[in-house]
């Protein structure tokens, strides 16, 4: 086979996509087929199966705010995902209660999907409710007022539009929402 | 004896042959370009991690827009321009024909020139598709797609009329490479348009991983086993080993995709799969590396003059180096400790500067006297960006793997609050704020000496008239 692939440019096409084409397809199209929970939102009733809850679609604001949350490339240095990794349970925790770990169902409403590979600041996959709103504002306006020692840009502009702002807001109050994590419901607005 | 045939193949003078270079000409013009305004780029998202308020106050220049500028700019403008540029100018010698279509080439450089121009426009504009490596609009995607195809087109239009029958190695790099990026580019960047969330992450992550593991791995190893071989003078050692890394890296690389999620919200079995074949990448990796120190052999004192061969046989350390790092740290033990630290970024720069951007630099400072049919401008000067390059990315790599470490295992401690975390990695983005300037200079370096040598030779070509 080496030989006729030295010689051959149509063999050493065929073969080179071949070869590519098994690990492409057995790894891109065929998992979504057999995991079903990649694409079925999260729903949960049942305490003792975990958290309970339901995945319900974005509003337009929530998209709004999503897709500030995009072009901003907030993405680049905020992770979405509560790892299965003790610390992350910690860190994505709130008052002493641990978060539960990410699960693919979380994320079925997703697009672009925001899961990131870098982790500047905080993971956010739990952030939904843990600060109000006037948090965030003073917040998205200079970080290092609230945060001695953060290194996130100021993003007065956002703060500045008050549709932007509300809707960037109304977003991140939705992540980590559709499991009901917090005892006694002790959400922010 | 294959191997001598094959070595002896790279080694001959295309005499016969009067190669014009246009396209690769332009290509490598504008990629040095971009190589020096993106690095401008480059050292200012540095310098914001040292100084968050830095031109804080204008979204066009705020961190989560120059980022994507940066990647893009470094990975499409610079590198792969580059890669293509000096693909026109290796694969016309080693079929022994003229470029298929010189015309065809340039038609591509400039619809390169408007892509890189047009995500420029796009990527300050905040217009950004939110998935990494693709973020540029769909529009430029496009145009993306029809470039390469011109590309393609001159690529199997050169090698389908080739006076040589037995291909060398650099040639089914070259041949991978344009195949594997239309499948590797359209699912990154359409595919993943159909589909949310954890299928879509894992579209996401196939087009990551393999844009660099089936776009500038391939390329780049095109233009090590081209340039190694040439500007040392040596056969290379073995053809058959070359010919085991290649159908090695075909068939083991795409699976590893997940691997960037490990850990996280997507399937065990899909994320076994991807450690068990990330650390199966040994083998391609051993095979190539071995194959070039083993063409060194007894010639290793040839790095003390010779520019081009500095680059990539550090370009070379660097890919094992890497290539190592990248199984390792796919092991979930490892991965708990570095994923999401800045030792992440120091893995992504040392394989697509140190070693990638390496192979095309030296291919560059071999190439460019050639087709200008002249001299180098200056060879001291040309040291000097290795060692200022060289320096500075050394810097750089090496304390974000240390930095990274030590932020991942901050991190797995839950008592210590993540603000102090942040605090504590301030020393080691200083450290790399400075390294990447050095590596700046090297740049700007790099880029007058080519530019100096271009200039210099239409000058002496306008006096002879």
């Amino acid at each position: 086979m080496l030989r006729k692939a030295d010689n051959s440019a149509t063999f050493a096409v065929a073969a080179a996509l071949g070869l590519f084409l098994i690990g492409g397809l057995l790894t891109t199209v065929v998992p979504p087929l057999v995991d079903k929970s990649w694409a079925k939102p999260f729903e949960n009733h049942d305490p003792a199966k975990g958290p309970t809850g339901k995945l319900r679609p974005y509003t337009e604001q929530e998209l709004h705010g999503r897709a500030i949350y995009v072009r901003e490339g907030c993405w680049y240095c905020h992770t979405q995902q509560t790892r299965t990794l003790l610390a992350d349970t910690k860190r994505s925790g709130w008052r002493g209660v641990d978060s539960p770990i990410s699960t693919p169902d979380e994320f079925v409403y997703d697009n672009p999907h925001m899961f990131g590979t870098k982790r500047t600041g905080p993971d956010l996959s739990r952030v939904g409710g843990k600060y109000d709103t006037q948090w965030h504002r003073t917040h998205f306006r200079n970080p290092r007022d609230l945060v001695p020692g953060s290194v996130m840009p100021p993003f007065p502009w956002i703060a500045n539009n008050e549709s932007e702002f509300q809707a960037l807001v109304a977003y991140l109050q939705t992540l980590g929402r559709a499991k009901n994590w917090r005892p006694d419901n002790d959400y922010e607005r | 004896m294959h191997a001598d045939r094959a070595a002896a193949r790279a080694e001959t003078p295309s005499a016969a042959t009067v190669h014009s270079d246009a396209a690769a000409k332009w290509f490598l013009i504008s990629a040095i370009s971009y190589f020096f305004i993106v690095g401008i780029i480059a050292i200012t998202i540095a310098a914001k991690f040292v100084w968050p308020e830095l031109l804080g106050t204008v979204p066009y220049l705020s961190y989560g827009r120059l980022r994507p500028l940066h990647v893009n700019g470094m990975l499409f403008g610079w590198l792969l321009a580059a890669d293509m540029g000096l693909t026109f100018y290796l694969l016309p010698r080693l079929c022994g024909v003229k470029l298929w279509s010189e015309k065809l080439g340039l038609a591509t450089a400039a619809l390169w020139n408007v892509i890189i121009l047009g995500a420029v426009v796009a990527l300050l504009g905040g217009w950004n598709q939110g998935l990494e490596y693709a973020e540029l609009p769909l529009p430029l995607d496009i145009l993306v797609v029809i470039a390469w195809v011109m590309f393609g087109v001159n690529v199997f239009g050169t090698i389908a009329s080739r006076k040589y029958e037995q291909m060398y190695v650099s040639i089914w790099y070259v041949m991978g490479t344009v195949l594997w990026t239309a499948f590797v580019y359209l699912t990154g960047n359409f595919a993943v348009l159909f589909t949310t969330g954890v299928n879509q992450a894992n579209l996401n992550w196939m087009y990551v991983h393999n844009a660099v593991g089936l776009i500038f791995t391939p390329v780049g190893l095109a233009l090590a086993y081209y340039f190694i071989p040439k500007a040392s003078n040596t056969p290379l050692y073995s053809h058959k080993l070359s010919m085991i890394g290649f159908w090695s890296l075909a068939f083991v690389y795409v699976w590893t995709g997940a691997h960037h999620m490990l850990h996280g919200p997507i399937s065990q079995w899909l994320q076994t799969i991807a450690i068990t074949f990330s650390v199966m990448l040994l083998i391609p990796v051993w095979a190539v590396v071995y194959n070039f120190f083993a063409t060194m052999k007894g010639q290793w004192h040839q790095l003390r003059e010779n520019v081009p061969l500095k680059f990539l046989m550090s370009g070379v350390v660097f890919y094992l180096l890497t290539c190592f790092q990248g199984p390792m740290h796919s092991l979930r033990s490892v991965n708990a400790i570095v994923s999401k630290t800045d030792w992440i970024p120091g893995h992504a720069h040392m394989a697509v500067l140190g070693a990638f951007s390496f192979f095309a630099i030296a291919g560059t400072y071999y190439v460019i006297p050639r087709i200008y049919r002249t001299k180098l401008h200056s060879e001291a000067l040309a040291n000097w960006s290795f060692w200022f390059i060289m320096m500075g990315g050394l810097g750089f790599f090496v304390t974000l793997w240390l930095g990274g470490f030590w932020q991942g295992w901050q991190w797995n401690n839950p008592s210590i609050p993540f603000i102090d975390t942040v605090v504590a990695l301030k020393p080691v983005w200083t450290v790399r704020f400075f390294s990447g300037v050095l590596i700046f200079c090297g740049i700007v370096m790099f880029g007058y000496n080519i530019m100096a040598t271009a200039i210099g030779a239409r000058g002496e070509a306008r006096q002879e008239a």
